[in-house]
């Protein structure tokens, strides 16, 4: 019997190559998935109820926070309402709730302002909130320095009055009618830590959330605040904020459930995940901010308001909605979104797309085929607003040369009045009290613009309807009529759509809500099994 | 060797203060400054100019410049205006991010460069070289942003297998880091990749037709070992040249790639100072780019010495 040939012994060589292909295939087994790492922090919910606590929240932002604006409506909106409380804050009908003032009572001369403070309130660091808390966070938001847009509202608080602890009145130097806008705003900072807070290094609160690690341009964590004056609140162990930049990373970090809500999803993006299930996808109509033409009212041509209002009527506003912010906005002639008490439809809808009225116009102050400089921000969005509006106006007889500049530079151009005849930016506040748009938004303040506009009509107008305690009355409405009829016909700020602030959240997360001004409030916010 | 850094040396140090002052002045011409960008928006004139003063920035321009290069020999270089904290802590930071994800890339451009090179080299087959000509001009030709998008749509959105974006401690969470990396550092590595193989192909085949080649097949020699111990070393000399410039391209594409994978790097951290208008931040980040520049080119200089005996440290 013949033996069979024994196989050939495998060589060292093979042996060694499949020794390390077993060891990368073991290791890879053993491998924890990056994919479901990410995911987990959120899973670790327990429960059987809802809402449920525990977990962790993944926010997408595509921004970092700016440190130096912690006081200001800024990308900080994020942590401020996380990390600090504010005295009050706003239904949706802008009635001020309690948050750490229990009670409030405004003079009959609206001089001052009594405020009952809650006693059982502690900072992260241990020390009880009282009275001089609120001094000191009102004396820092009159601070230059801080850049808060309320400082002119702050500044008009000129002693404060303590009885005891937990009461303090303000006094005011007149009766302003956006006290309670102030109150929504101002954020209660520890004095002991404010330095650290405005570089970035130390946020001391009283909110539901402390600061555990800040990794500047990549991500902020959140653990929950285990004596937060709130009872049962927060839910959730933690926050996580991840910077992500790029929109489509941005995007998918949602779609592959490493985050669970942001507000910076592009409109288009939004609308492709509004018939997606595992989304949930909100519009804040208390407006994220408008879009306008600002114009240098000093230029030629357009110093002719006439002009300015033919490039009103120039516009096709709903084009500009549906292509440039993904249909998540509002046209607008006036800067009010519709929360707004100064919001009437007659007024939104005053300067339709009517290129026939704005060419009569035109001839009529004698600019016809003329040319303009039009400065914008670099960034895809306010470049496709720009080349929108264009567009629109060459339509017209309106040549423009774009001039596109990064945001610094055209911040800074903002501020020092050296922008060319027409931009176009997005401004806030108006989705408060009217006043507050007019005495701390730069493109509409009454004493200094962006635009050489002054009036001594817009000046009595704005003075008169801040320069009082009641927002509510006949007269008082009617002021804010009077200013939209003046700000539709002098046109030194041509607005063209409200913003909608778009939320887009996973389907696990639930409960997240905004205050007026976009902070993010996550007292009652909870993840979903 | 002594003698050779030696005489590098004073070039060396004479680029960096080049540098510095073309990155100082660079900076002062964008635009915008840091003043405006720190008052954030809405901020009156008033504000500005104090915050402006309270920063420096109104001092004249020699005395600034004086200024930041006193910091940078004592070693404190101070707080960053915009982005929070201390510059050396953020330097610090992002620099381990980067290099992980550099070295990562570095380690798969001369995984993927040395068999693409060999192949297309050796090869007799027209299709397969015509593959290899195809995936080197391809891999060239689409940018880093188009590969990188390509990939998370891929591999994190459709197939679920690679986290979308992120960053762990290679030294903390290596399994969970590979994972986070493997994307980032494909993306950033493919460009480098096929410049080195199509310079590491041309060398391997110029070596191949050398006359000891001829001689060492005449004699027996097996092509592989012909390839791998004579053509290759002989090959390498000039890629190590051409990978040292790559490692230039990966910190610059680094910036990018950063930004569509949220690599909390150094990329990010320029792209944060750009806008922010963080002047200690981009300067003394552009420098350290520089210095590192600087470096590889020494250390390349050093590896060719020592990777071709015919060339002498002197």
């Amino acid at each position: 019997m013949t033996a069979l040939p024994r196989p050939p012994a495998p060589s060292r060589r093979n042996l060694l190559r499949a020794g390390l292909a077993g060891a990368g295939l073991m290791t890879l087994a053993a491998c924890r998935s990056a994919v479901e790492h990410s995911r987990s922090a959120a899973a670790d919910v327990d429960g059987a109820g809802s809402p449920r606590k525990g977990g962790v929240l993944s926010v997408a932002a595509a921004i970092d926070i700016t440190p130096s604006l912690l006081f200001a409506q800024s990308a900080n909106v994020l942590v401020q309402r996380l990390v600090f409380n504010t005295l009050t804050r706003y239904d949706d009908r802008l009635q001020p709730q309690p948050e750490l003032a229990t009670s409030w009572q405004v003079a009959p001369d609206g001089l001052s302002v009594t405020l009952k403070l809650r006693e059982d309130v502690l900072f992260h660091s241990g020390r009880r909130f009282t009275a001089d808390d609120v001094v000191f966070a009102v004396r820092n938001l009159q601070n230059p320095a801080r850049s808060a847009q309320l400082r002119s509202t702050a500044a008009t608080v000129t002693d404060f009055r303590k009885n005891g602890d937990f009461e303090l009145t303000l006094v005011l130097a007149h009766p302003v009618s956006n006290l309670f806008d102030l109150f929504e705003f101002m954020i209660i900072p520890d004095a002991a830590t404010i330095e650290e807070a405005v570089a970035g290094t130390r946020l001391i609160g009283t909110g539901p959330f402390t600061l555990t690690e800040r990794k500047p341009g990549s991500s902020l964590s959140f653990a929950r605040n285990e004596r937060y004056w709130n009872p049962g609140r927060p839910y959730l162990d933690g926050v996580e904020i991840r910077v992500i930049p790029q929109a489509e990373s941005l995007l998918s970090s949602l779609r592959t459930g490493q985050t669970h809500l942001s507000y910076n999803v592009r409109g288009k993006d939004a609308a492709l995940l509004r018939d997606d299930p595992k989304f949930h996808v909100k519009q804040y109509d208390t407006g994220s901010g408008a879009y306008y033409i600002g114009v240098d009212v000093t230029a030629e041509h357009v110093s002719d308001k006439r002009v300015r209002q033919a490039i009103a009527w120039a516009i096709d506003r709903d084009r500009l909605v549906q292509q440039a912010l993904g249909g998540y906005g509002s046209v607008s002639s006036v800067p009010w979104p519709k929360s707004s008490p100064a919001y009437t439809e007659v007024g939104a809808t005053h300067y339709r797309h009517d290129p026939e009225r704005a060419r009569a116009l035109l001839r009529e102050a004698g600019a016809e085929n003329i040319t303009l400089p039009f400065a914008h921000a670099t960034e895809p969005g306010p470049t496709a607003i720009a080349q929108i509006l264009q567009y629109d106006l060459k339509q017209v007889g309106i040549e423009t040369v774009l001039q596109p500049a990064d945001s610094p530079t055209m911040q800074k151009q903002l501020i020092s009045q050296t922008m060319p005849a027409l931009w176009s930016l997005s401004h806030g506040f108006a989705q408060l009290h009217p006043a507050t748009l007019a005495v701390s938004a730069y493109p509409f303040n009454e004493a200094k613009n962006s635009s050489h506009f002054s009036s001594p009509a817009y000046t009595d107008i704005v003075q008169r309807a801040w320069n009082r305690s009641d927002s509510d009355s006949p007269e008082t409405k009617a002021l804010y009529q009077q200013i939209t009829d003046l700000l539709l016909d002098e046109e030194f700020v041509i607005d063209l759509a409200i913003a909608g602030l778009v939320e887009v959240t996973g389907s696990r997360a639930r409960g997240v809500t905004l205050n007026k001004f976009g902070y993010l409030n996550l007292d009652d916010a909870y993840l979903t099994a | 060797m002594r003698t050779f850094l030696l005489k590098r040396l004073p070039s060396a140090l004479l680029v960096l203060l080049l540098a510095s002052f073309a990155v100082f002045l660079i900076l002062r011409l964008i635009p915008g400054d840091p003043a405006t960008s720190l008052a954030g928006p809405d901020a009156s004139p008033e504000t500005v100019a104090a915050i402006r003063s309270q920063l420096g920035l109104d001092q004249p321009l020699f005395s600034q410049y004086a200024g930041w290069l006193g910091r940078l020999l004592s070693g404190d270089i101070g707080p960053s205006y915009a982005i929070g904290g201390q510059v050396a802590d953020l330097i610090g930071d992002g620099l381990g991010a980067t290099t992980q994800l550099t070295l990562g890339a570095l380690l798969l451009v001369v995984l993927i460069a040395l068999p693409l090179a060999v192949v297309g080299a050796t090869t007799r087959s027209r299709p397969v070289a015509a593959v290899v000509q195809a995936v080197t001009t391809g891999v060239l030709a689409v940018p880093p942003f188009v590969t990188g998008v390509l990939l998370v749509l891929v591999f994190a959105v459709s197939l679920g297998l690679l986290p979308a974006g992120g960053h762990e401690s290679l030294l903390r969470e290596p399994d969970l880091a590979v994972q986070y990396l493997a994307m980032p550092a494909v993306c950033l590595a493919l460009p480098s990749a096929a410049v080195l193989a199509r310079y590491l192909k041309d060398g391997i085949e110029r070596a191949l037709a050398e006359d000891y080649v001829r001689t060492a097949t005449a004699l027996g020699v097996s092509r592989r070992r012909i390839v791998w111990r004579h053509a290759l070393p002989n090959a390498l000399p000039s890629a190590i040249t051409v990978l040292g410039l790559q490692v230039g391209q990966l910190i610059a594409g680094a910036v990018l790639v950063e930004r569509i994978f949220a690599w909390p790097g150094l990329g990010q951290l320029i792209e944060q100072g750009v806008i922010r208008r963080d002047y200690p931040v981009v300067q003394d980040l552009l420098l350290l780019v520089v210095a590192v520049y600087v470096t590889v080119q020494l250390l390349t200089d050093l590896a060719y010495t020592w990777l071709d005996p015919r060339i002498r440290w002197e």
